[in-house]
């Protein structure tokens, strides 16, 4: 199945820290969640994929064509959310709408005001006045609205409580659910991977440990089991073991 | 124009939009009337400061737009204001001819020379500041104060003008004057002209480097 979304070879070195050699595939139909600590380089990976931090190598193509020669023309298809970003915090949500809106042709007037009624958001409140969670599902309205195929999410659901999470999720799968579109999205929650995500990549420091699908992901990580583990270890412990062995490893 | 619309609907800082107005100063009998020419850069100075806050930037990286139109719709919206702000204040000097006020006894008046003058200084502004602010996407503090200081000579020189014996058909309005002055005129706009665009692409060549 053709990718909707590839990543190969990506780095970008800055004073104190590089991503190297970055690479991954997101398929149709997909949710791949990108793993890792704080500061292993997920938001630069995405901020990478979407030229928004200039790559010093490598390569994206989205929907088989290369991102950074047809920018414009792919981001089309993109909707991306970054969680815990301000944009225009005065603005109501209906003057940012209406200047969003003039930049994609496939814009669904319709479409865009049936996901404001699901996600219960007043058109007529600043930006800055929604929680969290709410300022999400404006910007996944948003996307939902212009038909992206391919919908980046940086940290969408950290500092949301888990009923947010939750619903959150639910939208990622309905968004999915048609096996046109994927979803990317970076986490340190391991627990919102294990209730969504077909696909786990993992950064560390600046690297991909491993990308696979869930259960290939999981069994690729089972030399981290003690003797007498039986079953897969949970997200969590794998990445409690993978980092705290190199931790334990520094103290030493 | 999409471009434009969004800097106008959501980044431009509402009193960009006063300072552009103040075009109008014109009129007031005695004013130094270069001032002017800094509310000109006052106006997308404040603008850039609120994209900072609002995270404009961002916002526009998210949509399908290249680099170089982050920095055309900035530009846009720059040329937008300082031309609006000119073209404004031109009711205002008709007005006071008609009013039969006296000459401005504190500087130079707003004769085609000032005109000249204001876009001369415009277009010297506009190329340290944009050159300054797309080198990081956010230092417009930095970026005001070097692009302040091409902007503070010509605002000097105009001062001075009307001071200067020999420069005084620079502040007067008879029709003798009037043709004397149409190359100053032209000398400011074929400036304003060449630099602009040069602020554009080197603002351009330097935000194609910064990381969001």
């Amino acid at each position: 199945m053709t990718a909707l979304l590839e990543a190969k070879g990506l780095c970008k070195r800055y004073a104190g820290f590089a991503l190297r050699d970055v690479s991954f595939a997101l398929r149709p139909g997909r949710i791949m969640g990108l793993i890792g600590k704080n500061g292993a380089g997920k938001s630069t990976t995405l901020k990478a994929v979407l030229n928004m931090a200039r790559p010093d190598a490598g390569s994206v193509s989205m929907l088989g064509e290369d991102f950074f020669g047809n920018e414009r023309k792919c981001k089309q298809r993109v909707g991306v959310v970054f969680g815990g970003v301000d944009f225009y915090p005065l603005k109501r949500l209906r003057t940012i709408t209406a200047v969003t809106c003039r930049f994609y042709p496939n814009w669904d007037q319709q479409a865009y005001e049936g996901y404001l009624r699901r996600f219960a958001l007043d058109e007529s409140k600043p930006f800055r006045t929604l929680s969290e969670g709410m300022k999400v599902k404006y910007l996944l309205a948003l996307a939902l609205s212009h038909d992206a195929l391919i919908y980046i999410l940086d940290e969408p659901t950290s500092g949301l409580d888990p009923v947010s999470r939750e619903e959150i999720l639910r939208i990622f799968r309905r968004i999915v659910r048609d096996g046109r579109r994927a979803v990317l999205f970076s986490t340190h929650i391991t627990s919102d991977l294990e209730r969504c995500a077909d696909d786990i990549t993992y950064i560390r420091d600046g690297r991909v440990l491993q990308s696979a699908d869930r259960e290939t992901f999981l069994r690729s990580f089972d030399h981290l089991k003690t003797p007498g583990e039986t079953g897969n270890l949970t997200l969590e412990e794998i990445m409690l073991r993978t980092e705290g062995r190199e931790a334990d490893e520094a103290a030493l | 124009m999409k471009l434009l619309y969004k800097e106008l609907a959501l980044t431009a800082h509402p009193s960009s939009l006063v300072f552009a107005l103040l075009g109008c100063l014109v009129i007031v009998p005695a004013y130094p009337y270069s001032a002017i020419f800094l509310f000109g850069c006052l106006a997308p100075y404040l603008t850039f400061v609120n994209a900072r806050e609002t995270n404009d930037l961002w916002y526009t990286a998210l949509l399908p737009v290249s680099r170089r139109d982050s920095v055309r719709g900035k530009w846009l919206l720059t040329v937008f204001l300082q031309l609006f702000q000119l073209l404004f204040s031109l009711p205002f000097v008709l007005l006071r001819q008609a009013l039969g006020v006296a000459d401005n006894p504190v500087g130079l008046d707003a004769t085609p020379a000032w005109y000249g003058l204001a876009l001369a200084a415009y277009a010297a502004f506009d190329l340290v500041f944009f050159a300054a602010y797309f080198k990081s996407g956010y230092k417009a503090g930095k970026a005001f104060l070097l692009a302040a200081l091409p902007l503070a000579a010509v605002m000097a020189a105009a001062e001075s003008a009307a001071h200067i014996p020999a420069l005084q058909w620079l502040d007067n309005a008879s029709p003798e004057n009037l043709r004397r002055q149409v190359p100053v005129l032209l000398s400011g706009m074929a400036c304003y002209a060449a630099l602009l665009p040069l602020a554009y692409k080197t603002g351009v060549r330097r935000f194609e480097k910064v990381d969001l």
